[in-house]
């Protein structure tokens, strides 16, 4: 049911997917982890391939079998959860994020649902003398439209690195 | 590094006080590439990750690039990724399926057993075999290589001791995480990515730092998550040290059995039934007689494993999971980690579904135990770079008295081979250490 064009700059349901990304970037650069949840639908699935370095004929690029995350929301809920406790001592101080969100592109999916492709470039800084860490990815939702506006059902994040180049991913994308 | 300063660091480092400097050292570092990773038997790939002919994955021992493949007839080849000609890598993926590796240079070809096959205008360029010999040549296979329930060792010394002598005693371990039925285990993955911190502290925490379970992962018991790692809980554990390896163990609740102990981490019965087929006497014992579960364990010198069963959902189902871990050493301040999950190729779909997801929330780039781990390494590491830390040692003596002997005597009722002991101790780190020195000390390789 996918349209293969993304509906006009202009048109209203991509305007509503680009400012509810916008506004979910800054839920978590302000570190509103609670708020962010709630953009969450309940069955929501949140995905993180481990991306490979593979040949061009080989068909693939990513692993089918391991991710980053593959989160559902009770993973999710926990991880928010940690972040809130006195002894997450990996985000505390707290690493300062700035997300870029970048080349939104809405697609209209079935009659209820909109995918949304959009580039992402995360800085990550780190205490006061550590050089910081970027991380680049493509990311494909799916935004559920609800009675309380959009949810996000499903994210599959693309990470254009093999091999990351942050401590960990302490941090939402 | 002049020789009394090495013997003097060495020195300090076997009584259990550690020079801060060895975590961030060019020169150490510059040592353990000469003495040790020239020596040892380093962990490459496990064999599931190249199931079928012709599957390949690339790993590196430091610098050294090598293409572990699975060559037509079914052999398990590890093959030095560099042009016999020119020196070009004549492989660039990381993963993949392949006949041959052609060099993109000047197209000289391999077959996925390293054999040279083709060399373009052989007859007009070289007068044939007369200037250059092509039969036989071959890319240069790792010096020594073997395997112990599919994990794929290398050493780049030829004269390394047999892989199974080196194992010893603590390939009785290495089977609770690798061959818990006779399929044995598959590895997914691995996660990639690299930190800055020395490769040391990973290995030796893995090894045996119980003690700093119980705050370093104090927000994993706040949100339920895994309700073993209190202090009170983690101090009836047993260390234990086996050969080239050590590792940490939970106690089991007590008046427990080989089943309801497995049971209790969150085995099914299929697989417990396995177990109990697969191990020897003396394993089956260690869990049902003894009463511990392995958890954290690191094999000399860089790879180490990892066996915790957390809750895996909102009604408190436990799943237990395994991963194996390496970590790669860049330099003196960065490593890169390769974090494999791994499980019983025979289990069942709705376990591995399960164990997965336990896996992916505990450890790994994502892991809530693992985010605050290497918090705590970089800072180590960057810490250990300046020159207050030459004049710190750290004290690495927990469980020793000032004359050396242990504050408690080594168990008796362990099952297991090696020497154990019960609560907290730095036992294991110092029998990692003492590894590292005797290479440290001993001198390039033959």
């Amino acid at each position: 049911m996918t349209a293969d064009r993304p509906l006009p700059y202009g048109d209203p349901a991509h305007l509503a997917a680009h400012q509810f990304l916008v506004e979910e970037a800054a839920l978590l650069d302000a570190g509103d982890y609670a708020g962010w949840l709630g953009l969450l639908d309940e069955d929501i699935r949140y995905l993180m391939p481990v991306r490979v370095t593979t040949g061009r004929g080989a068909g693939f690029d990513s692993l089918a079998d391991m991710g980053h995350f593959d989160e559902d929301l009770y993973a999710l809920r926990k991880r928010v959860q940690r972040l809130a406790t006195e002894h997450a001592w990996t985000e505390d101080p707290p690493s300062r994020t700035r997300h870029f969100i970048t080349n939104v592109r809405t697609f209209r999916n079935g009659t209820a649902t909109l995918r949304v492709e959009s580039a992402l470039l995360l800085f990550r800084s780190r205490g006061d003398t550590r050089a910081p860490d970027l991380v680049s990815a493509g990311r494909t939702d799916l935004l559920r439209e609800t009675a309380d506006g959009l949810r996000l059902a499903r994210r599959e994040i693309t990470v254009d690195e093999s091999v990351l180049r942050t401590q960990n991913l302490a941090v939402f994308l | 590094m002049r020789q009394p300063d090495l013997a003097a660091v060495l020195s300090d480092v076997r009584s259990g006080l550690i020079p801060a400097h060895v975590y961030n050292d060019p020169e150490i570092f510059a040592l353990e590439r000469e003495r040790l990773f020239s020596q040892a038997w380093v962990f490459l790939a496990h064999e599931s990750e190249i199931p079928a002919p012709g599957d390949y994955v690339v790993r590196r021992v430091l610098a050294d690039s090598f293409i572990v493949a699975r060559d037509e007839g079914g052999e398990v080849r590890v093959l030095f990724n560099m042009c016999l000609h020119r020196g070009m890598q004549v492989c660039r993926a990381e993963m993949g399926n392949a006949s041959h590796f052609r060099c993109p240079y000047h197209a000289w070809t391999y077959r996925n057993d390293g054999r040279l096959v083709g060399l373009p205008f052989h007859a007009e360029a070289y007068g044939g075999e007369d200037g250059f010999a092509r039969q036989g040549q071959a890319l240069l296979p790792a010096p020594a290589m073997a395997r112990y329930n599919g994990l794929i060792f290398v050493s780049l010394d030829p004269g390394a001791p047999p892989l199974p002598e080196f194992l010893g005693d603590f390939a009785f371990y290495l089977d609770f995480y690798t061959r818990q039925s006779p399929a044995g285990v598959e590895l997914r993955g691995p996660q990639r990515w690299r930190i800055k911190a020395n490769w040391k502290i990973g290995a030796e925490n893995f090894a045996g730092d119980s003690y700093h379970t119980p705050h370093t992962h104090a927000s994993v018991v706040d949100i339920g998550l895994f309700r073993e790692p209190t202090a009170s809980k983690r101090k009836e554990g047993a260390l234990y040290t086996a050969g080239p390896g050590a590792g940490t163990t939970y106690k089991l609740p007590a008046g427990g059995d080989f089943a309801s102990g497995l049971s209790y981490v969150g085995y099914p019965d299929a697989m417990i039934g396995a177990m109990a087929r697969a191990w020897s006497a003396g394993q089956r014992a260690l869990v049902g007689d003894s009463g511990f579960m392995v958890s954290a364990a690191t094999l000399f010198p860089n790879l180490s494993f990892v066996h915790n069963w957390p809750q895996i959902d909102a009604t408190g189902t436990v799943v237990p999971f395994i991963s194996l871990r390496q970590w790669q050493p860049v330099s003196e301040r960065e490593t890169e980690v390769l974090s494999w999950f791994a499980v019983d190729a025979a289990a069942p779909e709705a376990f591995k579904r399960d164990s997965y997801k336990a896996y992916l929330m505990c450890f790994g780039s994502s892991g809530m135990f693992e985010q605050d781990d290497v918090e705590n390494w970089v800072s180590i590491t960057d810490m250990a770079g300046g020159s207050m830390a030459r004049r710190l040692k750290l004290n690495s003596r927990m469980g020793l008295t000032s004359s050396g002997r242990p504050v408690k005597p080594p168990m008796t009722r362990f099952a297991g081979p090696g020497t154990a002991y019960q609560g907290f101790g730095e036992f294991n780190q110092r029998h990692w250490l003492a590894q590292w020195s005797d290479h440290l000390e001993a001198g390039p390789a033959r």
